[in-house]
């Protein structure tokens, strides 16, 4: 806490934790604590104002020792290796759809998870190296340090080799993101991998267990299988939390449907490794949530996906007076992304209630710096932010889902409307022809205006986006209905 | 130890000589071909030459330095040369960390600070 000793010296600088003054003029205009996908859009945008930025990015290694480079972990242990492992698991399902439409080859398709980690990992490298360019020649300073405030507008980065510096800043912008959380049980630091570890693994995961119901458990879950490896999903409760049910269901039941094993209400209590190795053989004990039985199974590989936990605890927060929800670490922040400090604004996964999404974390960083520094007046706008979840049947949904506009507008207020398809695509090979799904969500007290699109099926992502800029605009179920439907795509229905 | 370097003319030349020092790191500088009077036929590689050159102290122990002239302008031009095909080399110069993503293109090569951020960065 701050003690100002006016009895002392009245002309002595204010000192916090009696070794920091705070200075009269500042080594930056803005320091950012943090080079993920919020961090290093607001930093390029305040270079562009002439601004003079500091970025400090660290990554504190994983309990396996697994570490990345710049840019946060969209580009390093998120929606990129994500995505293109994603794809991997498509293109095997598209190698056996093509027999079917002529290709003839003799041999097994197998997977090699080398070569894909590899060139994955390669392209990753590739953008952290085109982040360290592009902020040395918008003359943004960058450390490798982690940093943390000690005093006000002062923060202390401390390097790998613990080589620690100060610095000043007018203002601070927070980006700092978030890392998985652990389960709290024995053996899980020591035997489990996380997401951040299994884009960079150095060997196949083999036969595995994913705990947990997120997107992040199911999209690992989708493509460990579609590359070929048996994969199980413990799931404490229910699936994809937050999302509309009705089609966390169908993704469950499509995902189930193909080959992946779902343990449900269970929870592991304890992980044992039985056998060394890359990968080796552990024993997990899971008890029911409702009930006492006790189950064991053994896998390869233990990959936890049960949440991430913002990283906002051991940042120095407290030495600068900035509230963060203590339950959940979160930062609460007004619409302008400040925080209870005026010089301290946070953006990207670390702030309450809001979607934690790169696209998101980017828009309000740039925005941020625009009024901060151009003189704009546009906030970020949180709402009909549309999303995709890259699961084995691909999940796109903007605005409401249909739990959360029935207890908004009721039940009576709204209509629904929807349809099962059948791609085109789909057709020859024989496959599922009557898994993929789209429904529509209208306020019938407002001319039946759209709040709510939700699709399941290849490439629900590409679909949803110009849905998602239709929302925007206002459109209406009669303007949906008279937009003539582009033959033959999943999106004309 | 300090640094070393390696003059190598064409793609077959270039290989070789990156094997014989596999382990130590090795950048590489790719230049057009200088005709009799020590000319290149690349005008930008003649800017970043010298550039690159007074970087080259700030390279780690051990370093090797390639300096490869990959051939004359109608090679260069050729969409399937070996460099492009290969190394996925797209403009000349290119400086580059042999068996990392870390390069510099063209301009790029220019900027004495990128030169040293490349040769440092680990």
């Amino acid at each position: 806490s701050v003690q100002a000793h006016k009895e002392d010296k009245p002309q002595k600088l204010l000192e916090m934790n009696g070794h920091t003054p705070v200075p009269h003029s500042y080594d930056y205009d803005l320091i950012v604590i943090g080079g993920g996908s919020g961090g290093l859009a607001a930093a390029k945008e305040a270079a562009k104002y002439e601004k003079k930025v500091m970025v400090l990015d660290f990554v504190t290694p994983t309990p396996l020792g697994n570490s990345w480079g710049l840019g946060g972990t969209c580009v390093n242990v998120g929606c990129i290796p994500k995505k293109l492992m994603h794809q991997a698991a498509l293109l095997g399902q598209a190698l056996q759809d093509s027999r079917k439409f002529g290709w003839q080859f003799t041999e097994e398709v197998k997977h090699n998870w080398m070569t894909m980690t590899e060139s994955v990992q390669n392209y990753i490298g590739s953008l952290n190296w085109g982040y360290r360019v592009a902020l040395r020649e918008k003359n943004v300073t960058y450390e490798n340090a982690y940093g943390e405030f000690v005093g006000p507008h002062t923060v202390k980065a401390t390097n790998k080799r613990g080589v620690e510096k100060l610095y000043t800043a007018e203002r601070f912008l927070i980006a700092t993101g978030e890392r998985p959380r652990y389960l709290g049980i024995p053996g899980d630091k020591e035997y489990c991998i996380s997401s951040d570890d299994l884009f960079s693994l150095p060997y196949c995961p083999g036969k595995t267990l994913v705990v947990g119901a997120s997107y992040v458990a199911l999209e690992c879950a989708g493509f460990l299988a579609g590359l070929g490896l048996d994969v199980t999903v413990m799931v404490r409760s229910i699936l994809l939390r937050g999302f509309d049910q009705d089609m966390a269901n169908k993704i469950g039941e499509y995902m189930e449907e193909h080959g992946i094993n779902f343990i449900r209400e269970f929870v592991p209590i304890k992980v044992e490794q039985i056998e060394e190795g890359t990968p080796g053989r552990l024993k997990v004990i899971a008890k029911s949530t409702n009930g006492n039985q006790i189950i064991e199974g053994e896998y390869n590989t233990v990959l936890l996906a049960i949440g991430r936990d913002a990283c906002t605890r051991t940042i120095g927060l407290d030495k600068v007076g900035v509230k963060i929800n203590e339950k959940t670490g979160k930062i609460p922040v007004n619409d302008e992304e400040q925080t209870n400090v005026p010089y301290i604004y946070a953006v990207g996964d670390i702030l309450q209630d809001k979607l934690e999404l790169t696209p998101v974390a980017i828009q309000a960083g740039r925005l941020l710096v625009q009024r901060l520094y151009a003189g704009a007046t546009t906030k970020c706008d949180y709402v009909n932010v549309p999303t995709t979840v890259f699961t084995p049947l691909e999940y796109g949904a903007c605005g409401y889902s249909e739990e959360t506009a029935v207890e908004k507008f009721g039940e009576e207020n709204i209509e629904v409307y929807h349809s099962h398809f059948w791609p085109l695509e789909w057709t020859v090979p024989s496959r599922d022809n009557n898994k993929c799904y789209a429904k529509i969500i209208c306020n019938i007290q407002d001319n039946e205006r759209v709040i709510g699109f939700h699709v399941l099926g290849p490439n629900a992502g590409e679909v949803t986006q110009g849905f998602a800029a239709a929302i925007k605009c206002g459109m209406t179920k009669d303007q949906l209905d008279s937009t003539i439907g582009i033959h033959p795509v999943c999106a004309e229905v | 130890m300090g640094w070393e370097e390696k003059q190598v003319h064409g793609y077959p030349e270039f290989v070789q000589t990156a094997q014989r020092y596999h382990g130590r790191p090795i950048f590489a500088l790719f230049c057009g071909d200088k005709d009799a009077e020590g000319r290149s036929w690349c005008p930008d590689c003649v800017t970043a030459e010298p550039v690159v050159r007074k970087e080259l102290p700030n390279m780690p122990d051990e370093s090797v330095f390639i300096y490869c002239l990959v051939g004359d302008r109608a090679y260069w031009k050729d969409p399937n040369n070996d460099f492009r095909k290969n190394l996925k080399l797209t403009g000349v110069p290119t400086l580059l960390k042999y068996g990392t993503p870390q390069k510099l293109v063209e301009e790029e090569c220019f900027k004495a600070e990128l030169v040293r951020m490349l040769f440092t960065e680990d």
